[in-house]
């Protein structure tokens, strides 16, 4: 098979044009390593996309690299490697994966640590994505990501309702806009009800019954019901502080270096901070999970970060937006936004995306002009009352962690014992995060781990309800316990002195101003903290016994400022008869 | 519930002269509710000068002016001022429901005053691409960083847009030790008044680009610089020119937009011109009962506008809660050629004898020699010539009500502003 394999790719270069670089090819055992150099990066997208394509491959290694568009430089942190800590896990990477395996292994009796490079859990992916917990008909019926698809999709709704963490059924309608793609419903209604996933298509008249605000021209739509949205980076905050709640622990600002062995075994893992001695450790670095890989022995697979950008719509105008959230199908599909769709967040914004680019830069987190057009274009047409532009309040963009198999790689390292991967776990990442986290459990399982239940385990977790939404008694009853809770700090979205307070002091450290916001959704109103910036920045100052120059966006390397200007003047009292 | 005569919601100036106004009008029971911790809203970070000059006759600072309006409360009993106190919901039937330390309470007054003032543009609503860093801020949170908190927000400044606030903040970072790059406004005019783009700009030394756009914001923990380009007539950046700027900070002074959540959730309509609600002569919203004074009917260039504006708000009230009301409808004011903006949108009859109407427009584009026209089913029936019209600088025009002695109920009255007829002979 080895040489089918190369002289297929060959060719499939040749067709690609990509056959004048002279780009090597290794292929051992359905695993491809590439080499060599093109000029674009699309160039090797490219390259990585067909070798990945092949059946029976189950790996590619892409190291061609762009002549014209090379990549960031990468500047490899010095690791300390004293000693500062044991686990008998060891995870690498605090997104929704490392923090819903955290938690799932705090069930038991064992140790656990989380290391995160970042000020923050949820800083990579898990905070930039739709939070849709998708119903799987859109995925390859056999693929990992279908199956683990599935299965989170069946445990996610009880997951929230532990962690106390916003979950509510959409509905999902993917629409054609030509009689002549109706065909293609049918076909993706076959692949679901092969899944076991229920489905329904219906014709246009049924469909604006359904939802009067989509528009006439839809020619039919097929209905998946099981779709759910939940907040990502709550979910995220959610599983790390049950998991410290149950005894395990986060390092924030830690960034693993390298991974120590003996003899072919793991025996620690170095960071920025200083090293942890441990037998096991799981690889949940998203974009970054190919580099922790190659930290182990030679590279296992190529992580090509693959960008998606967002657009959120003020609340009020939600009300001219469709409920259930909304997909297109179409023939000549548009590559630069394959799936996407509109929705409504858990909060009740509007939000239209995401765009899929492929990017040379892990980190590429800016939105494009070209982007925000191309989500106004080909979106709006769906929606035809809703006025879009003036509605906007905010854009990101997150950047997907996909192999080129385009498939998630859950197993052991080749070459490493005792270390996991769990990479390539791009969409639909969160929704199968429940499932991933008891796939990983399995895993080590058949390491040879043994798994205790632990009695005090408490699987729950509460949070306090926004205090804006409670019933005139219930208010003025935690005044009267706490008067910071009728002092209002962030006018757009209505919070109290005392829930930002309350956030600043919770298991898991909050140090900067986007996790405060990420956790009470401070400034993400209207004004994006126009308004109510200086406010907040005082009460984490105060709080966290953080000079004021010292607070930061989101960790080091974001200072808000650059300097005191003088002492402020003492302020006048307040005027009040 | 209490069940007070005049609720303003709002203590800066627009709240300020319409509680003092209501009070004189003789109201028995006003309580004005500001949700900071002192009374006179924006004024008390406009630490510069420059207020006050049309209604004091000379030149305050923005705390000064305030004060003027705050020194005055003690001889007026009926006002009841709660402040650190926010209003969080404002119904149609005017119930009101504020939150404050002492706890949460409900009140269904007999008229309603909004004087929210307004607030800043975001990067988002003009739609900027590129990073979210630390070090991009509006100008108004810059001049609360500077002025209340002593801090610098960085030291190499680009500053996206010339509105006032922008200019003003460009000299305070000067005067502070910091760099500021330039200027960069989209149109080909600058946004501010005159007097800013001089004294704050041209004294300094810092330049103004005019038709240019900031086109990408890098950086992915902090600001690393912006990508700057001029533009087309179309505002279209023209990508060839594109240039990048190292700086640290981003200051965006892109128009400000009244604050209207609380007159949306009471169902008033909202002039989508202004971004305020539509109101007469009285400053009476389309809501009964419920008036409106201040930046948040339309953002007006001076303070001393606002002031005026919400004195005729207070005033009305009051004859509002002591019965006096106009119920022989209305007629309709339409912007009509180069008027973007029209404050008030109707006029409720009957009109009084000898009162005289405020007028308040801005035009689209500038025109020298210009002509304010009001149009009654094609026909002149007001005329007025100014020297010069900007966009930037407010027009104001008082107009005895006579003019409008012979029209009935639901006519429609065009405001037009073009270039005078050059005489022919
Ligand atoms: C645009 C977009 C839209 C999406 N929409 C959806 C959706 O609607 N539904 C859905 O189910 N999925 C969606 N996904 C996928 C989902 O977001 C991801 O699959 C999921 O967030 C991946 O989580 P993770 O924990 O693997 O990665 P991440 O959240 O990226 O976490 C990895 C963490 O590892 C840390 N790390 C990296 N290197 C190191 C190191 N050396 N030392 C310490 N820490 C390190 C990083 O800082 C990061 O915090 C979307 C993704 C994108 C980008
Ligand atoms: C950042 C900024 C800087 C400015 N700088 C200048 C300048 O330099 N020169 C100039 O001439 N003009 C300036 N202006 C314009 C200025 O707003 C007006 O001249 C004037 O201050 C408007 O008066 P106002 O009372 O309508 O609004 P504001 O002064 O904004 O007062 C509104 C008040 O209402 C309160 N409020 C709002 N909502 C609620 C609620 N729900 N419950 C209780 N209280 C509430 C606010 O706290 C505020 O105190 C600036 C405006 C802004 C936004």
């Amino acid at each position: 098979m080895s040489k089918n394999v190369t002289t297929l790719l060959r060719e499939l270069f040749a067709e690609h044009e990509l056959e004048k670089f002279a780009l090597q090819i290794e292929e051992q055992e359905g695993r491809i390593r590439l080499s060599g150099s093109v000029d674009y990066w699309e160039q090797v997208v490219t390259a990585g996309h067909l070798a990945g394509g092949i059946r029976g491959v189950r790996s590619v290694v892409n190291e061609i690299t762009a002549a014209l568009e090379p990549p960031p430089p990468y500047r490899a942190p010095v690791g300390n490697p004293t000693v500062i800590g044991e686990a008998d896990v060891v995870i690498i990477g605090a997104g929704i994966v490392g923090a819903a395996i955290a938690r799932e292994l705090s069930r038991y009796q064992l140790s656990v640590i989380v290391l995160e490079k970042e000020a923050d859990v949820a800083c990579g992916a898990s905070k930039a994505n739709n939070g849709m917990v998708h119903s799987g008909i859109v995925q390859e019926p056999d693929s990992l990501r279908s199956r683990l698809n599935l299965r989170g999709n069946a445990l996610f709704e009880e997951v929230c309702r532990e962690l106390d963490v916003p979950f509510q059924r959409c509905n999902l309608a993917v629409n054609v806009f030509k009689e002549e793609e109706l065909f293609l419903l049918e076909l993706l209604k076959a692949r679901g009800e092969m899944s076991g996933i229920p489905v329904q298509l219906v014709d246009p008249t049924e469909l604006t019954a359904l939802e009067p605000a989509l528009s006439p021209e839809i020619k039919g739509a097929l209905l998946a019901p099981t779709t759910a949205m939940t907040s990502p980076y709550q979910l995220t905050i959610a599983y790390a502080e049950n998991a410290i709640t149950n005894g395990a622990r986060f390092y924030l600002n830690t960034e693993v270096t390298a991974l120590e062995q003996k003899e072919g075994a793991l025996t620690g893992v170095i960071t920025t901070r200083g090293s942890f001695r441990t037998r096991c450790c799981i690889n949940a670095a998203g974009v970054y999970a190919d580099r922790i890989a190659a930290m182990a022995g030679p590279p296992e697979f190529t992580i090509h970060p693959r960008k998606g950008e967002f657009i959120i719509f003020d609340r009020e105008s939600a009300v001219e937006h469709a409920a259930i959230a909304t997909g297109i199908l179409e023939l000549a599909r548009d590559p630069y936004t394959k799936g996407g769709g509109t929705m409504l967040t858990v909060d009740g914004n509007p939000e239209w995306g995401p765009t899929a680019v492929e990017v040379c830069d892990r980190e590429d987190t800016s939105v494009t002009a070209e982007g925000l057009n191309r989500l106004l274009e080909k979106f709006s047409p769906l929606l035809p009352g809703y006025e879009a532009r003036p509605a906007i309040i905010t854009y990101f963009a997150g950047v997907r962690a996909a192999t080129y198999i385009e498939d998630f790689h859950i197993a052991p390292s080749n070459y490493l014992q005792g270390l996991i991967h769990v990479a390539g776990i791009q969409s639909p990442g969160l929704a199968a995060a429940p499932a991933i986290a008891e796939l990983v459990l399995e895993i080590l399982q058949e390491e040879g781990m043994v798994l205790l239940e632990k009695e005090s385990f408490n699987p729950c977790r509460r949070e306090p309800p926004p205090f804006s939404e409670l019933p005139l008694a219930e208010q003025n009853r935690l005044i009267r316990e706490d008067p910071r809770y009728g002092h209002i700090v962030c006018r757009c979205e209505q919070i109290s002195e005392k829930e930002i307070v309350d956030a600043l002091h919770r298991p898991l450290p909050t140090l900067t101003l986007d996790a405060v916001k990420r956790r009470t959704r401070v400034g993400m109103g209207r004004c994006q903290g126009g308004f109510c910036l200086p406010r907040v920045l005082l009460i984490i100052s105060r709080e966290l016994g953080l000079p004021l120059e010292k607070v930061t966006k989101s960790g080091p390397g974001s200072p808000l400022f650059s300097r005191r200007t003088k002492e402020p003047l003492p302020r006048k009292e307040a005027i009040s008869r | 519930m209490n069940h007070e005569q005049i609720a303003v919601i709002g203590g800066g100036p627009a709240g300020l002269a319409a509680a003092l106004a209501a009070s004189e009008a003789g109201a028995d029971e006003i309580v004005l509710i500001e949700r900071d911790r002192e009374l006179g809203g924006i004024l008390n970070q406009c630490v510069h000068d420059g207020f006050g000059n049309l209604i004091f006759g000379c030149s305050l600072t923005g705390p000064e002016y305030a004060h003027r309006f705050v020194d005055q409360l003690p001889q007026h009993p009926p006002i009841k001022v709660l402040t650190d106190t926010m209003v969080l919901q404002l119904k149609q039937d005017r119930r009101l429901k504020a939150v404050n330390r002492e706890g949460a309470f409900e009140m269904k007054p007999g008229a309603v005053i909004l004087a929210m003032g307004c607030r800043e543009r975001s990067r988002f609503q003009v739609m900027i691409p590129g990073y979210r860093p630390a070090g991009v801020y509006t100008a108004g949170a810059v001049q609360r960083l500077i002025n209340m908190e002593g801090l610098m927000p960085g030291e190499r400044v680009v500053i996206l847009g010339s509105g006032d606030i922008g200019l003003i903040m460009a000299r305070r970072l000067t005067l502070e030790g910091a760099k500021v790059l330039g200027v960069f406004e989209i149109l080909p005019r600058p946004g501010g008044l005159t007097r800013n783009v001089v004294q704050c700009l041209h004294d300094f030394e810092i330049p103004l680009y005019l038709s240019h756009t900031v086109t990408f914001i890098h950086g992915k923990k902090r600001l690393q610089g912006v990508s700057v380009a001029p533009v087309d007539h179309l505002g279209k950046p023209l990508q060839e020119q594109e240039r990048f700027i190292p700086c640290d900070t981003l200051i965006l002074s892109v128009g400000l937009i009244p604050e209207n959540e609380l007159s949306r959730s009471a169902g008033m309509i909202i002039d989508p011109s202004t971004g305020g609600p539509r109101v007469d002569q009285d400053m009476a919203t389309s809501v009964e009962g419920i008036f409106a004074g201040g930046n948040v009917v339309l953002v007006y260039d001076l303070v001393d506008e606002v002031t005026r504006a919400a004195r005729i708000a207070g005033r009305a009230a009051a004859h509002y809660v002591s019965g006096v009301k106009r119920t022989a409808g209305r007629l309709i004011l339409q912007p009509g050629e180069n008027v973007a903006a029209l404050v008030p949108q109707q006029l409720s009859l009957p009109l009084k004898a000898g009162e005289k109407i405020n007028l308040y427009l801005r035009v689209s584009s500038e025109i020298r020699d210009a002509v304010v026209t009001l149009l009654r089913q094609g026909k002149v029936i007001f005329q007025k010539k100014l020297r010069i019209v900007r966009p930037p600088e407010m027009v104001h025009l008082q107009i005895e009500s006579s003019l409008f002695e012979d029209l009935h109920d639901g006519e429609e009255i065009t405001c037009r502003v073009t270039a005078q007829e050059v005489n022919q002979n």
